[in-house]
């Protein structure tokens, strides 16, 4: 943060601070889409092969691929 | 069955979106950079292409532009497809010539959604 003007009010300092560069934020959702993608396939074959057994897995992925998702979108802005 | 044609440098994406949309009835062509998806959006005759908009050879404003400048493809629809997720990044893609705009990570309803905006519901 050094490079900021030492009298720029706390909200914008803070708000600043939870920018992410660009090229981070692009590369961030490149693999969760990985993630999400592939854990939604695996619960629609799963579906369709009848096997819930390991249904509840695939869900735990896609749910926690997503919260990241909602965490990146509500904290972080790209610079 | 609705051929889309998937312009898409990442092979996991391509691999991941493909499946799902040939699981929902889709025929899916593949071309790895813009180069190609100029060269398919010509020979395969996609009724929808999906742009992925950072691709080497080629960027995907620029094939987009090319496809909206030629005669032969100027009326296939083209939907981009970006992990940059600002306006002006959408703004960026249509103004290109793309007829829609959507983000990554995919939301497969959502992106269903629009594709079937342009070219009709599956019957």
């Amino acid at each position: 943060m050094s490079e900021l003007p030492p009298d720029l009010p706390e909200e914008i300092v803070e708000r600043v601070q939870h920018m992410l560069p660009r090229d981070l934020l692009h590369d961030l959702r490149t693999p969760l889409g990985h993630i999400l993608g592939y854990s939604e396939l695996m619960i629609e074959q799963m579906k369709d092969a009848g096997n819930e057994e390991y249904i509840v897995y695939a869900e735990k992925i896609r749910k926690a691929g997503r919260e990241l998702v909602d965490m990146m979108k509500a904290n972080f802005q790209s610079k | 069955m609705p051929k889309i044609l998937l312009v898409e440098d990442n092979e996991m994406n391509r691999d991941m979106l493909s499946r799902r949309l040939i699981r929902r009835g889709y025929e899916v062509a593949i071309a790895i950079d813009g180069q190609q998806g100029l060269a398919m959006a010509q020979s395969e005759s996609p009724d929808l292409i999906l742009m992925d908009m950072s691709l080497p050879l080629i960027d995907g404003w620029e094939a987009t532009r090319t496809l909206k400048g030629a005669i032969e493809t100027k009326d296939i629809p083209v939907i981009a497809l970006t992990a940059h997720a600002m306006s002006t990044d959408r703004d960026k893609a249509m103004e290109a010539g793309c007829d829609d705009y959507d983000t990554k990570p995919i939301e497969l309803p959502r992106l269903l959604g629009k594709i079937e905006a342009l070219i009709g519901k599956l019957a």
